[in-house]
């Protein structure tokens, strides 16, 4: 394995960045993702700084919570899906792989360049949010804020690493297409997975309404195998959060921000030695 | 810096030497001290190797799902020639072209850009060539100068060509556009553009006049003559003989995988004897060859379909012909010359190799 060179890397990065930031539909969401976002802090400030005072920083985030789980995977696979598989099939990457530049340097340009357009999309649709916030309930809990900002980017980069890898195995765009939204849902598909273990381990649906109730260790650990519940997890971990969606969550001791997001690091690093494990044996 | 073994004229001894391409270095043989004198062959000019081969292909092989798209192909491309790639659609021209490039990922074989191994010297290699895909494509919200600033960048070319490159194939009214929105022929021009970044010594071009009109075609021809002229090697794909038969020096023939032919267009054209026809329509003729001109020195067929003469001879015959029915009068009511096809040249090849002559 020879040098790598970060002058090709920032090329391809560059390009990504240019061509993605330009593309209408990763646009429409991120219209979408701002107007969401300010909603929800608009809504959640304003309740904050009315009569009832509810601690306006966590309202706030458990709401903004459910707009980004949602659309930062949508985006992150949105840039990434197509990002090998579309390119091999419609003869572009022929020409730039045929320049001075390793599959390796491709790769990592790639993942660099899609994800400053996430992060692009993250920071305006947050910053927005962040100003209100800042406006109604005042800027002390910043802090708390850009820790959100952080972890919400690393779910961005998780989904981005999966949905490369899929393009990388994918021969076809179509079939990446599928594989995208395969990896979409499973963060549904296994939560539903789980549920229905827990009720035929023997919790009924009664207990898992009762306040007070102790969920056994293993639903916490499966967190760990979904990248959109490890998120979830580690914001509420990083905030104190013990209740959230109306559910009292008392987490496990073991269960920490750091683990959590060593565990997010894994899901970040084996996908991407997967793709490009398949791109470098793959035939363009 | 290139090795060379060379044997000392006085006790036979062989030693290896380094140098640059047209670099003379001065020798004094360690076991007897006999003195001389060594020239690294190659121009010193261009970015060149000690080889005299720009292409050199060593049992290439490309299986799909165990079908040989390639089936052991060895050929070499000598410096500053014109070289045609020939097949019939599916023959594997553009799976051999991707090989080569390392984009397909042959199953076996050696392959050589410019001197460069490019499995072991593989960013060197592709320094050294200039590539257009069969099918060109490139970033839909890019404009063409953010298109070929990208290929710069990776190529570590100077970016101040840019808009030279683009007014050279005649783009330069499209700068602001989206390539997005580009038509075919027009992707295939900024394609040529790409293939001038760095001034590369090596063109590998996959089909390069497919797609444009006549008036892009004759651009394209006369920019691969002056590429040649300056001391690059170019390497195209065709289909149509035509264009192989006035813009190269040597020609491979492929089908189903393999190499049926390889040889000079010189030759080629003399074994295979394949001529232009001629298609002549004069009113009246119902079916009857007029006798003067089966009289002409040259023809080699003759045919007739109602008004319609199908001739088959050489240039000087064509001329003959031509004089004669408009000397006599004849009802002229069109001309045409038919180039012959590929497939007919091709045909002509196999049967002959099936007789067991070539």
């Amino acid at each position: 394995m020879a040098i790598i060179n970060p002058k090709s890397i920032y090329s391809v990065a560059k390009k990504e960045f240019m061509d993605n930031l330009r593309n209408k539909w990763i646009i429409a969401m991120m219209i979408i993702f701002l107007l969401l976002t300010i909603l929800a802090s608009y809504l959640a400030g304003g309740q904050a700084g009315g009569e009832e005072a509810f601690g306006g920083m966590e309202e706030t985030v458990v709401s903004l919570l459910s707009i980004s789980s949602l659309l930062i995977p949508i985006i992150a696979i949105m840039l990434g899906y197509s990002t090998i598989s579309g390119e091999a099939e419609n003869g572009s990457l022929s020409i730039v792989l045929t320049y001075p530049v390793k599959r390796i340097e491709v790769l990592i340009g790639k993942l660099f360049g899609l994800g400053s357009v996430l992060i692009f999309s993250i920071v305006v649709g947050f910053g927005a949010g962040g100003l209100i916030i800042a406006a109604t309930v005042g800027a002390s809990e910043s802090l708390a804020y850009l820790s959100f900002i952080a972890l919400t980017i690393m779910l961005g980069f998780m989904y981005l690493s999966l949905s490369i890898c899929i393009s990388s195995f994918c021969k076809k765009r179509v079939t990446s297409i599928a594989g995208g939204i395969v990896i979409f849902f499973w963060a549904m598909i296994y939560g539903m997975i789980i549920f229905g273990i827990l009720l035929a381990s023997g919790t009924s649906y009664e207990d898992f309404l009762t306040p007070g109730f102790t969920y056994p260790d293993w639903l916490f650990t499966s967190v760990f195998f979904s990248p959109g519940d490890t998120y979830q997890m580690a914001v509420m971990q990083a905030f104190g959060l013990s209740q959230a969606f109306g559910f009292a969550i008392e987490a496990p001791e073991y269960m920490s921000l750091g683990l959590l997001v060593f565990a997010q690091f894994i899901w970040l690093i084996i996908p991407l030695i997967l793709a490009y494990r398949f791109f470098k044996r793959r035939d363009i | 810096m290139v090795d060379k073994t060379i044997m000392c004229p006085n006790c036979k001894k062989h030693l290896t030497i380094q140098g640059q391409p047209g670099e003379k270095i001065y020798i004094t043989c360690p076991k007897c001290d006999t003195k001389g004198k060594f020239t690294f062959p190659g121009k010193t000019s261009y970015k060149t190797t000690d080889e005299s081969y720009a292409l050199n292909i060593e049992g290439l092989t490309k299986t799909f799902n165990g079908f040989k798209a390639v089936d052991n192909i060895s050929f070499s491309v000598k410096k500053g020639e014109i070289f045609g790639f020939l097949g019939p659609n599916g023959a594997g021209k553009t799976t051999t072209i991707k090989s080569i490039l390392g984009l397909l990922r042959a199953d076996s074989g050696n392959i050589k850009i410019n001197g460069y191994d490019i499995k072991k010297n593989e960013i060197e290699a592709k320094r050294s060539i200039g590539y257009l895909p069969e099918r060109v494509a490139f970033y839909d919200n890019l404009t063409p100068v953010q298109t070929l600033n990208f290929f710069c960048e990776l190529q570590g070319a100077d970016k101040s060509i840019i808009s030279g490159l683009l007014n050279d194939v005649g783009l330069s009214d499209t700068l602001d556009r989206k390539v997005g929105g580009f038509s075919k022929g027009m992707l295939q021009l900024l394609g040529i553009a790409q293939t001038m970044i760095g001034k590369t010594p090596v063109y590998i071009l996959d089909e390069p006049m497919g797609g444009l009109d006549p008036r892009w075609v004759k651009i394209i021809r006369d920019k691969i003559i002056k590429l040649n002229e300056q001391g690059a090697t170019i390497i195209f794909s065709s289909h149509i003989l035509s264009e192989v038969q006035t813009l190269c020096d040597e020609v491979v023939i492929i089908n189903k995988g393999k190499i049926i032919a390889k040889d000079t267009v010189e030759n080629l054209n003399k074994y295979l004897k394949i001529k232009p026809r001629l298609e002549i329509t004069i009113t009246g003729l119902n079916g009857k060859i007029p006798e003067i001109i089966k009289k002409i020195d040259g023809i080699e067929s003759i045919d007739i379909k109602n008004d319609v003469l199908f001739i088959t001879c050489d240039s000087v015959a064509r001329i003959n012909i031509i004089s004669e029915i408009k000397d006599k009068g004849f009802d002229v009511k069109d001309i045409k010359t038919i180039e012959p096809s590929l497939e007919e040249a091709f045909m002509k090849i196999v049967t002959k190799d099936d007789e067991g002559v070539a």
